[in-house]
């Protein structure tokens, strides 16, 4: 029974960082509808950079997490302007093979600059992790759980409460739409995909401070992130939380009970089973999109 | 109806790809004016329309609006200069409430307390969207879109409207009140420019009418005298 309640308490932990890692994937592929492949090396490069700037420079997590999240900001714009840009409306085949090809280039990049071992980012909070009865949990990821909860929220409220907010939305619905009421949507493009690799490289350095970052990582994060993506409905923002725990969940109760080896089975099928029999995700209203 | 000239295009040429749509349209628009452009399908109505709210781009030819040339002005910078374009198929955002969809049409307007000034009066004259302001827009019937399409089109106060098939794949008596409404606009002291099918709820509201074949414009008349006189009217149209 204790030992459920430590799977259930890691479940929910890993659920947060998985809903975190796919927060980026959530604006770019369900709402942008970009297959993103490179969102794993977004991902690796906030760990990795994050790792630069306090490990090697010497910042402090703080200073650093906002530089590093800036830059990859400004990467994501330039991606999209220069990119992205010029296959869009060609078809979802041509993005396929952009951001897979710049998937190989950003790994082996960084590969090749940083070399193949794990780079830890120094936690910002240390201590005695706490206990609360028979469960054990770190302060280090109860806080990266915190930040993980603080950048959905606000990825949510960004998405359905601002004036940019509704115009990426408008623009995803219906392009020319947003063109007629004055809406410049290149630059709404750039914005969503510029958002989506900043949201992806907070969950990287964040995780790379419990963890650590590596430059080979991105694949795993890309596949699981579509996962979460596909599970909980393509867009939503609370199904994207719903299928991260429910991701978590299961590979931690898997994990407990039947095999570690075989966890990353779970969540494939799921998403199989998804597709089958709820095409839309658990949690996608019925609205047709145009 | 000696009314000065707010838009005139000339000798207009354009093209998707390699298949020229456009041969060289001219035509005017006078302040106050309904004018329509009339033809078969594919003889470049909307393409004019398109070519005029910077969706696509002009080969050649001139654009003029209140005598400055907007040739070739990105589609928010020609909304901003006072023209709208309210398209086809309506485009209503699906996923978004009638209300957002709204509101976006004054996208443009930085002021929030004239959004809900321009939304309210929106509201007054379609009491329809009112009532399912916080529905979603694909859950709309064809003529509530096309309602919220105009009403949205209306949000940036433009002095020119650009209608494209505004009756399309609606009931006759949804369609009637559709051109009631433009009435009505016009009557408020906008311009319209009208692209429509159906000719002769065309010629019910406008007060002349330029006919277009394969990308030219091949006659410009008066509604009455095409109205009046269906034999001009099927030599043009061709039956």
């Amino acid at each position: 029974m204790n030992l459920a309640l430590q799977f259930l308490a890691n479940g929910l932990v890993t659920g947060a960082f998985y809903a975190l890692s796919a927060l980026g994937l959530t604006l770019i592929f369900g709402l942008m509808r970009v297959v993103n492949f490179a969102h794993g090396e977004f991902f690796m490069l906030g760990g990795v950079l994050g790792w630069v700037a306090t490990a090697v420079l010497g910042l402090d997590f703080a200073t650093a997490f906002v530089l590093v999240v800036a830059a990859m900001g400004v990467l994501g714009w330039l991606v999209d302007r220069f990119m992205i840009e010029r296959v869009r409306g060609h078809g979802e085949e041509s993005t396929i093979l952009l951001t897979i090809g710049l998937s190989i280039f950003l790994a082996n990049a960084t590969l090749y600059l940083a070399g193949p071992a794990p780079m830890k980012v120094p936690a910002p909070l240390t201590g005695k992790p706490l206990f609360l009865g028979p469960v054990v949990l770190t302060k280090s990821r109860l806080a990266a759980v915190a930040v993980s909860v603080v950048l959905v929220l606000g990825a949510y409220l960004v998405i359905h409460r601002t004036r940019i907010g509704r115009a990426m939305r408008a623009t995803f619905q219906d392009a020319m739409a947003a063109k007629l009421s004055g809406i410049r949507t290149e630059r709404i493009f750039a914005a969503t995909f510029a958002l989506g690799t900043m949201l992806a490289a907070s969950a990287g350095m964040l995780l790379a401070s419990i963890y650590s970052a590596q430059a080979s990582v991105g694949g795993l994060v890309s596949l699981k992130a579509f996962v979460v993506v596909i599970l909980g409905g393509m867009g939503s923002f609370p199904g994207a939380i719903a299928g991260g725990l429910i991701l978590g969940l299961s590979e931690a109760f898997w994990g407990g009970y039947v095999s570690t080896g075989t966890v990353d089975i779970v969540g494939f099928v799921m998403v199989i089973l998804i597709l089958l029999f709820r095409p839309r995700g658990l949690f996608s209203l019925n609205a047709q999109r145009a | 109806m000696s009314a000065r000239t707010v838009l005139a295009v000339s000798d207009l040429t354009a093209a998707y790809g390699n298949a020229t749509a456009l041969h060289g349209v001219s035509l005017e628009v006078r302040e106050g004016e309904t004018v329509a452009l009339i033809g078969a399908n594919g003889a470049g109505k909307s393409t004019t329309l398109r070519t005029i709210s910077g969706l696509l781009a002009a080969r050649s030819g001139r654009i003029a609006w209140e005598g400055k040339d907007i040739t070739n002005w990105p589609a928010d910078r020609v909304v901003a200069a006072g023209l709208s374009h309210c398209p086809e198929e309506r485009h209503v955002w699906p996923e978004m409430t009638v209300e957002e969809n709204l509101r976006l049409g004054g996208y443009l307007c930085g002021s929030r307390r004239e959004v809900d000034r321009r939304a309210a009066l929106a509201f007054g004259r379609f009491p329809r969207l009112q009532e399912r302001a916080g529905q979603l827009a694909g859950t709309l019937s064809g003529g509530e879109q096309q309602m919220l399409a105009i009403a949205r089109a209306l949000m940036s106060e433009p002095r020119l409207l650009m209608l494209d098939e505004p009756s399309l794949g609606l009931s006759p008596k949804m369609a009637e009140d559709v051109f009631a409404v433009v009435r009505d606009i016009n009557r408020h002291g906008v311009t319209v420019l009208l692209v429509e099918q159906n000719v002769h709820n065309a010629l019910s509201v406008a007060s002349r009418a330029y006919v277009l074949e394969t990308g030219r414009v091949t006659a410009e008349r008066n509604a009455g005298d095409l109205r009046d006189d269906p034999d001009l009217l099927r030599t043009y149209l061709g039956g």
